[in-house]
């Protein structure tokens, strides 16, 4: 037990030490790939296709397909949305059943079992959202090796145990659209400062790296302030960003949430210093987080990406698939609605930019 | 002793005294599906014979046998999928750690305890598994070594304070449930061990003699449990515990040594489940095992053990766990959807629960 304590004492107070002095506060140091200004789509990196191969698939091309879609767990607004786009692009295609089924939580021996029974079951694909990129490998591996066609979205395994991914969102593409957003709400000469979890949280840390390139790059007049550690926490979030507001008064300009917590707290402290209008607030969440705010007015941009679209595009991947439209080494699919939806990193579908929230189209989601 | 119950029910002063419907099935019904003569009808050998047969009836195994073989052969006959030596093989897998966690539960169980821990438990074991051997630098059979030793300390730890401290088992493993998820969240800081080298899944993911083999490990625990149980003086005494703890408290059984090993064992036991877990697969997360004790609890009532403890059989727990999972399974190929599975199992959790009341509130009349 002390060992056990011990242990857990030292690794907390080694996390979260050591960061590159010149990036802002709450960013990795891994290699950043900012977007151009312009939002046109920089040099892809070569990358040759490194995803699986379904082993001897029946040749389905054209031919009506039944296909299980596993999301991460089932009842949530997220992935009922997703779900939603899947039936919409099943019911457009006219060729396509599928069918949503997963596990009530998010658990990876769940998620393992349904995907396993519906292997076991016979059917032509799998949709799927990993709750763990490694666990749920070794049971779609088993589903190429019958001949089961697999595509990913939302969340990814290690790329050899599926044959594609649609990707949502990519950092650099999330950060370009948070810092745009900002300087365009607050003007290119003005401060913000930074909400997130805690600067070790991979996906914040990678955003807030990304945010930093493409701000030094792109408006390097956008003065950043500070970055506060608020974990996940409702009220933790609502003090930080009040804590903000307080401690540079005229000074900042901007808040960024990095979290779906963080966000509508920072819109909170805002709305309750009556400093709406004076201080923006751009930030990663869901609309039903932040509706009320984006609904008064106080909030104008939510960064996030659109899960009917992912879902849809995932059923179009999995058509041109089975179809033998989409081989490796191609760089682009059609996505129906979506239009051409480009390759990237090897094994990679990019839905796109983000999708960005405002009061004219958020009473359109629910999740 | 008399059986002739069964006719009497409506009018019967039992009846009465205990009231109401419930009463009236509990009368008829089980006598009906025991379906013997009267006792005092018959004599000699026949009787005997009639008595073991209603005996045999009544024993909770028996029934979960019944149910299990006619749910096999109603399945069986909707998914041709379902009867193949393939597919209950890998059943036999997946339900590895429920049923190593299932097993010593019966004997906390049958000594009137609970171990509500045993899925945090598992977490911690696996978290300690790969941060030792990942951060810590230890050889993974050592990582092994200390992710035994853990759950077993775990599960010392929880009975230290029963028996020593007097803290009900039930306040007590619900503390520790929260307190080791939070320690194996907190050793673990998010994030998850991966890159096991390849032995490391032969006991997960591979096959020895053509079995998976996990369910070697499974079947040696399973015989240790039923012979620890049901033929040894130690086994004896934890029944005892169950019926009456202050009764053996005066017949110089050192019960609270007893109650002590049987968390122990427990606490290995979800150890070795971490381990199996961890290694099937490829994985070390935090979130290990969440909610797996509920499932081992419904297994082991399932298989008629009394949560008020004194009764309970390894058989019938391993029949429980058994059960559950090819109903799952089997339901799930047939098509029925997750939530719905659910459902069903719910209702036949109730409804082998209630047979086991009744049962015994037949016993009750009878003597």
């Amino acid at each position: 037990m002390i060992r056990t304590m011990t242990l857990a004492l030292g690794l907390a107070f080694c996390a979260g030490q050591a960061m590159a002095a010149d990036r802002w506060d709450g960013a990795d140091e891994l290699p950043v790939h900012p977007l151009a200004c312009d939002g046109a789509a920089g040099a892809a990196v070569a990358k040759p296709y490194d995803g699986g191969k379904a082993v001897n698939p029946p040749d389905k091309a054209g031919k009506p397909i039944t296909l299980i879609d596993v999301p991460k767990l089932i009842g949530i607004g997220y992935f009922n949305a997703t779900s939603k786009g899947i039936q919409l692009a099943a019911h457009e295609l006219g060729n396509v059943t599928a069918t949503t089924d997963g596990p009530t939580e998010a658990k990876i021996d769940e998620q393992i079992r349904f995907i396993d029974n519906a292997v076991t079951k016979g059917i032509d694909g799998v949709l799927f959202a990993a709750n763990d990129p490694v666990a749920i490998a070794p049971v779609l591996k088993k589903a190429l090796s019958k001949g089961i066609h697999v595509v990913g979205y939302d969340a990814n395994s290690t790329p050899d145990a599926r044959e594609w991914f649609v990707n949502q969102a990519e950092f650099n593409g999330i950060a370009k659209s948070m810092v745009d957003n900002m300087a365009r709400e607050v003007g290119e000469d003005k401060a913000f400062a930074i909400v997130t979890s805690t600067f070790t949280t991979p996906n914040q840390a990678r955003w807030i790296s990304e945010m930093w390139a493409y701000a030094q790059q792109c408006h390097p007049k956008l003065h950043w302030l500070e970055t506060v550690e608020a974990q996940e926490d409702n009220n933790l979030s609502f003090n930080q960003a009040t804590a903000l507001i307080n401690k540079h008064g005229e000074k900042l300009a901007g808040l960024f949430g990095m979290t779906s917590v963080a966000t509508p707290a920072s819109a909170e402290a805002v709305t309750q210093a009556k400093l709406c209008g004076k201080v923006a607030v751009v930030g990663l969440a869901t609309p039903n987080g932040m509706r009320p705010y984006v609904n008064s007015g106080c909030v104008k941009s939510v960064v996030l990406w659109n899960p009917v679209d992912l879902g849809y595009a995932a059923v179009y991947v999995m058509r041109a698939v089975v179809d033998g439209k989409l081989k490796p080494g191609a760089t682009e699919v059609s996505a129906g609605k979506l239009g051409m939806l480009r390759v990237v990193n090897g094994s990679e579908i990019l839905l796109g930019s983000p999708f960005v929230f405002t009061k004219a189209n958020i009473g359109e989601f629910d999740f | 002793m008399s059986e002739g119950g069964g006719g009497d029910a409506p009018g019967g002063w039992p009846a009465r005294l205990a009231g109401g419907w419930l009463a009236r099935l509990a009368g008829g019904l089980p006598a009906r599906l025991a379906g013997g003569l009267p006792a005092r009808l018959a004599g000699g050998l026949p009787a005997r014979l009639a008595a073991t047969m209603r005996r045999l009836a009544l024993r909770q195994e028996a029934v979960l046998g019944v149910i299990l073989v006619l749910a096999l052969v109603v399945l069986g006959h909707l998914s041709d999928r379902y009867l193949t030596a393939e597919n209950l093989l890998n059943q036999g897998r997946l339900m590895t750690e429920v049923a190593l966690i299932a097993l010593p539960m019966t004997l906390v169980i049958v000594t009137g305890g609970i171990d509500l821990s045993v899925g945090s438990t598992l977490g911690l074991a696996a978290i300690l598994l790969g941060v030792s051997w990942k951060k810590l630098g230890l050889p993974l059979e050592a990582a092994i070594g200390v992710a035994l030793l853990s759950g077993a300390a775990a599960g010392f730890v929880n009975g230290w304070f029963i028996t020593r401290m007097r803290v009900p088992p039930l306040i007590m493993t619900l503390t520790t449930l929260a307190f080791y998820r939070g320690l194996a969240e907190g050793i673990s800081a998010a994030h998850s061990v991966r890159g096991y080298p390849d032995w490391f899944a032969t006991l997960g993911q591979g096959e020895v003699a053509g079995v998976p083999s996990q369910l070697w490990l499974l079947l040696a625990m399973a015989v240790f449990c039923w012979v620890l149980l049901a033929r040894t003086g130690f086994g004896r005494s934890v029944h005892a515990i169950g019926y009456n703890e202050v009764a053996v408290r005066f017949s110089a059984i050192p019960a609270d040594r007893v109650k002590l090993l049987v968390y122990t064992l427990s606490g290995l036991s979800a150890g070795l489940a971490a381990w199996v877990f961890v290694s099937r697969v490829g994985t070390t997360r935090s979130d290990m095992g969440m909610g797996v004790e509920l499932d081992a609890i419904a297994a082991v009532v399932m298989g008629g053990a009394s949560i008020c403890g004194g009764i309970g059989t390894i058989p019938g727990t391993v029949l429980g766990v058994v059960l559950i999972q090819l109903l799952k399974n089997g339901l799930a190929l047939t098509g029925v959807k997750g939530d719905a599975t659910i459902v069903v199992i719910g209702a036949v959790l109730i409804a082998s629960v209630l047979f086991t009341n009744l049962v015994q509130l037949r016993g009750w009349r009878a003597r």
